[in-house]
């Protein structure tokens, strides 16, 4: 792999303007949807396949008793281990050279089962219907602007942001930074981290927090999967190598229900959803 | 602002108050922040924990309607423990002034009160002179009549414990930020105050502004980098907009408008009795002239008073409030409004919209249909059939499909170009009103009428067809020789003599004759004067960054500290340098005759502690709102006593019983004034897409309310529905006389776009200032209630 770099989100420098929401949809072309009311100044609940990154707000009152009114970027954490990748029974889910998880839109079939079992919730399938009225589904989620990368630019959020909260570049000054920083507001916000769990091999989207993960809704310690473990870096190669793609591509089909699919009683592996 | 948005990153203290910068001015958050990396701190007044309130040091909330207690208190504290900065109050302002006998304070009223008229004789407040006219000073500050002991005397009412009473800030948090602010007091160190509507939206809207000003002389912290008094103006081009006379009592570049009386009745007269006798105003005949010049062409000569005769004069009160209130009398037969949307944005909306109805003709200028325009179909509530009003709309192009210039609150003249093409018909504003002129000019070609004079007389040439000359009209302000037609290097150029020809005098120095349009240029890496960036656009006066900055050096021209140095005094080059143009005369030496009086535009040179000229008295004085939840606990005068109070039903008043919490209203980051542009705008209505009222956990729960619920917002005026948004940034007031609760709402919504909702404006007294008549939107007295 090339130069792996990220995105650093320091949340204290967040003012909630949401610019990078709207940089968002703007860049990637992705239409607006009016949520319900949600009895705060968050618009979407979650990301959505349309919605690929979303301003969090949080009313809190920190060890002091003071009320601390905390934001968080929320999109893709792209990382190192991706449970998506992993479970993906069509291998359209990869990595580029930068270390970011990209979804190959021809090859997803709309299985799902990365929106399953993805530790963050942070990537969810569309509906579309063809010509023919026939529904399809596909899986989307912040490609953090790989397209821009690509040609030298940074994250359309990361460019929008205007008191320096996001930035984007390589992956050791970046946790130089945040730890630094970390260190500078320990003594307003005591539980201040930096957040680049090593469960999933560490993100491509490194945050500091002012406060404990759950503060924010983000799991403690998330892991991927023992389940896609397995079927990525054992079952599936050797399964390939026996029987050809084809039929493995039809097998997978039964394993990844056997093993990924959540929601019809399968396997609740540690890691995965894991909310404190 | 008398810095800008730049030098923000330089001040060691912000107070925010009256203003919430990080949903309303987002960008200042970008040089704020660059300030506490510096160690600066932050300080949030706001009636609710907002999103600036979560990045700040200290957050105190603050009843709506109560600033003057606030600051009050904080200029008592500063006098009480000496920690203000003495030479500056003693030199530079009117502190040392000894004020006449006749000048009382008792019970709330200053001394010349006339109950007939609300209005006050200002001759009672004035200072005492010698001979020449010169007034009196003791600059030990320890003349029982000076301006400094009537100011410490009148403030020794407003200790920490009253204030906190009246404006429910808890007392240990209230001596925090006095603390912290009036640390700025020391040499080397200086505070900024950031204000926008939240302060001027009162019924003492002047005076919340003027006790922030007095607070900042008292604390040397004008004229000096990362101080100032500040306001964030409400929209990109508010600044400009007002310089070029949007107020009706002005006319372009703050000259005054004349009126239809006798002191008025010649340009003699006028300016005779409208120009000061000292301070930089004596050259007031030389702007006023070469306004008219520029305005009447070769029409305006020395003979005919340079066609003063041809300005409309009268004597009423023009201001929004009073405009629809004659309105609703029909005394109005047509109205244009150029993106105005009072269906949605005025005070107590809903008889705003009545009112609309009749008129004979309205014309709207808009990028859309809005509730203004639309005021008369079935979908806004109104029975067309008994509406008379022909409305026609006409479409306007937006900012990003026209070129010219806005100014930002940092006084920048900043040039925009066009991107695209505008759709359909849509029109520039300034090609709507170049048409509009031609057109009517050529209607009254052949009319001799006393009515066709000035429409005749009005020189109107600015190129060929339905397009004008935008670099004319950029030239024509700037100004010109009028006989050379060589544009003028600046103000200083103009003549009365009808020489010379300017737009707006304030602008004069942006295009001269050598050089470019300065407000096209963009020059960030020069960085001439520092973060001052004076080779990025122009910054009226006279590309000035910080006003009053003569005030940053000690009175023999030295810098009061080398860390907040702008200008000094250079004795052998005998002029001002430094990273800023001086905002002084250049070559005038501290030994000179005024050359210790950094406050040029005022008749003294020095600032205004004490202000003779307002109409509510030299002092601000804490006066409860229109509507108050408890009676004023500082006098018996329960509302400012010199504000107009319009009767009947265009201002039904509640009271406390029946309406006994306080509400205030504000804006959201994703919303833009009456939400016609942003609510138009689907990734921006997703964000905000519905109308809501915030209150606190306890209100909620008295009430009944759940988060989320759908809820009745009643006032005197009327009622709104919206949901609930229950939270814990809003908490109950404790006040002399019990607990108040306290709730507030974005005014942004209407029915019309992708984002609807009910208009908070329905809900606001019809009350302004009573020096401005800016509406008092925030802060009225209503109940809620759940909606099922």
């Amino acid at each position: 792999m090339a130069t792996e770099y990220v995105k650093y989100v320091d949340v204290t420098k967040c003012d909630g303007c949401r610019a990078c929401m709207v940089a968002c949809k703007n860049w990637n072309d992705l239409p607006a949807e009016p949520q319900d009311f949600l009895g705060t100044m968050q618009s979407h609940a979650n990301v959505t396949a349309d919605t690929w990154n979303v301003l969090t707000f949080v009313e809190h009152e920190n060890s002091k008793g003071n009320l601390d009114y905390l934001f968080r970027h929320s999109s893709c954490f792209h990382c190192t281990d991706a449970a998506c990748e992993k479970v993906c029974p069509e291998n359209a889910i990869s990595y580029t050279d930068k270390g970011m998880v990209v979804v190959d839109q021809d090859t997803c079939v709309g299985c799902g089962y990365c929106v399953q079992n993805c530790p963050f919730d942070v990537i969810q399938l569309k509906n579309y219907k063809d010509e023919n009225g026939k529904e399809y589904r596909k899986a989307h989620k912040c490609t953090m602007c790989t397209d821009r990368l690509d040609e030298g630019l940074q994250p359309a959020c990361v460019t929008t942001c205007h008191t320096g909260a996001m930035e984007f570049g390589e992956k050791d000054d970046i946790i130089r930074k945040a730890e630094k920083r970390v260190n500078e507001i320990k003594e307003r916000y005591p539980n201040a981290m930096v957040y680049n769990p090593q469960g999933v091999g560490g993100t491509h989207t490194i945050y500091v927090l002012a406060e404990k993960p759950s503060v924010y809704g983000l799991p403690e310690n998330p892991k991927v999967p023992t389940s896609a473990v397995l079927w990525k870096d054992y079952a599936q190669p050797i399964g390939k190598a026996m029987v050809g793609g084809v039929a493995m591509a039809l097998a997978g089909a039964f394993v990844a229900n056997k093993f990924f699919d959540k929601k019809n009683g399968g396997h609740e592996e540690d890691g995965g959803g894991n909310r404190e | 602002m008398t810095n800008h948005w730049n030098d923000l990153q330089h001040t060691d203290v912000c107070m925010i108050i009256g203003a919430n910068p990080a949903e309303n001015h987002p960008i200042s958050f970008r040089w704020l922040l660059k300030a506490r990396e510096r160690g600066g701190k932050i300080i949030s007044v706001d009636p609710r924990f907002t999103r600036s309130s979560s990045q700040a040091d200290i957050y105190s909330p603050l009843r709506s309607g109560t600033d003057i207690a606030f600051i009050g208190g904080m200029i008592h504290y500063a006098i009480e423990n000496n920690l203000f900065h003495k030479e500056y109050v003693a030199k530079y302002t009117n502190a040392s002034f000894i004020v006449k006998e006749s000048f009382k304070f008792n019970d709330g009223l200053f001394s010349g009160f006339d109950e007939g008229t609300s209005s006050y004789d200002k001759t009672q407040w004035a200072f005492e002179t010698d001979k020449e006219g010169n007034p009196l000073k003791d600059e030990k500050l320890e003349n029982p009549r000076s301006v400094f002991q009537l100011m410490k005397k009148h403030y020794s009412r407003y200790d920490a414990d009253t204030v906190s009473t009246v404006t429910g800030a808890p007392k240990e948090d209230y001596v925090k930020i006095c603390e912290l602010f009036c640390s700025t007091g020391q040499v080397g160190k200086a505070g900024t105050i950031m204000y926008a509507m939240g302060t001027t939206q009162h019924t003492v809207g002047t005076q919340n502004v003027r006790s922030y000003a007095m607070l900042q002389l008292l604390l040397g912290n004008i004229g000096l980098p990362g101080g100032g008094v500040n306001a964030l103006r409400g929209e990109s081009n508010v600044q400009g907009s007002t310089d070029f006379a949007l107020l009706w009592g002005d006319l372009p570049g703050y000259l005054g408008a004349p009126k239809a009386i006798p002191e008025h009745a010649t340009l003699k007269a006028f300016l005779e009795k409208e120009t000061p006798k000292s301070g930089y105003w004596i050259n007031k005949p030389k702007f006023y002239v070469s306004l008219l010049k520029a305005w009447y062409g070769p029409n305006a000569t020395k003979n005919n008073e340079f066609a003063y005769q041809m300005l409309p004069k009268g004597n009423k009160n023009y201001s929004h409030i009073s405009l629809f209130n004659a309105m609703y009398k029909g005394e109005l037969e047509g109205a244009f409004l150029f993106g105005q949307n009072p269906v949605v944005g005025g005070p107590n909306a809903g008889k705003e919209k009545e009112s609309l109805s009749n008129l004979k003709w309205m014309v709207a200028v808009d990028l859309w249909e809005t509730e203004t325009s639309s005021f008369w179909q079935k979908e806004a509530g109104s029975d067309p059939s008994k509406i008379a009003t022909e409305v026609f709309l006409l479409p306007a192009s937006a900012s990003f499909e026209k070129e010219g210039s806005i100014t930002n609150s940092s006084r920048w003249m900043q040039y925009r170009w066009k991107a695209i093409d505008s759709r359909g018909e849509a029109k520039a504003d300034l090609e709507i009103i170049h048409v509009l002129a031609t057109k009517i000019k050529a209607l009254y070609k052949n009319e001799n009428t006393p009515a066709a004079q000035p429409i005749k007389a009005l020189h109107w040439e600015y190129g060929h067809g339905d397009h004008p000359d935008i670099d004319i009209v950029c030239k024509e302000i700037n100004g010109y020789d009028y006989n050379t037609g060589k544009q003028v290097v600046g103000f200083g150029a103009l003549m009365d003599d009808g020489s010379t020809c300017s737009g707006n005098w304030i602008y004069s120095g942006f295009y001269p004759e050598e050089g470019n349009n300065r407000s096209k240029a963009r020059d960030s890496k020069n960085t001439d004067g520092g973060t001052n960036f004076l080779n990025w656009s122009y910054a009226w006066p006279a590309n000035r960054r910080i006003l009053y900055n003569r005030a940053s050096a000690d009175p023999s021209g030295k810098p009061w500290s080398s860390e907040r140095a702008v200008i000094s005094w250079d004795r052998a080059q005998k002029k001002w340098v430094g990273n800023d143009i001086p905002d002084f005369v250049p070559t005038k030496a501290p030994t000179d005759e005024g050359g210790i009086n950094p406050f040029i535009m005022l008749g003294d040179g020095v600032g205004g502690m004490y202000a003779p000229t307002l109409n509510d008295g030299p002092f601000p004085e804490h006066y409860e709102p229109f509507e108050s939840p408890i009676p004023n606990v500082f006098s018996s005068v329960e509302m400012n006593p010199t504000v107009k109070v319009w009767d009947g039903e265009f201002n039904k008043k509640g009271n406390n019983k029946d309406f006994p919490i306080v509400a205030t209203t504000y804006r959201v980051s994703e919303h833009w004034q009456s939400g016609s542009m942003t609510r138009n705008q689907e990734w921006l209505s997703e964000l905000v897409p519905h109308m809501y009222v915030e209150m606190s956990e306890e209100l909620a729960k008295e009430k009944g309310i759940k988060n989320k619920d759908k809820i009745v917002v009643s006032s005197a005026r009327g009622d709104v529905t919206a949901y609930a948004m229950v939270t814990k940034r809003f908490k109950p007031y404790k006040l002399k006389g019990g607990t108040i609760h306290h709730i507030g709402m974005p005014w942004h919504f209407g029915y019309k776009g992708y984002a609807t909702g009910d208009t908070a404006n329905r809900l606001t007294p019809h009350i302004g200032d009573a020096n401005t008549m800016i509406p008092e939107y925030k802060a009225f007295l209503c109940n809620v209630r759940r909606a099922d």
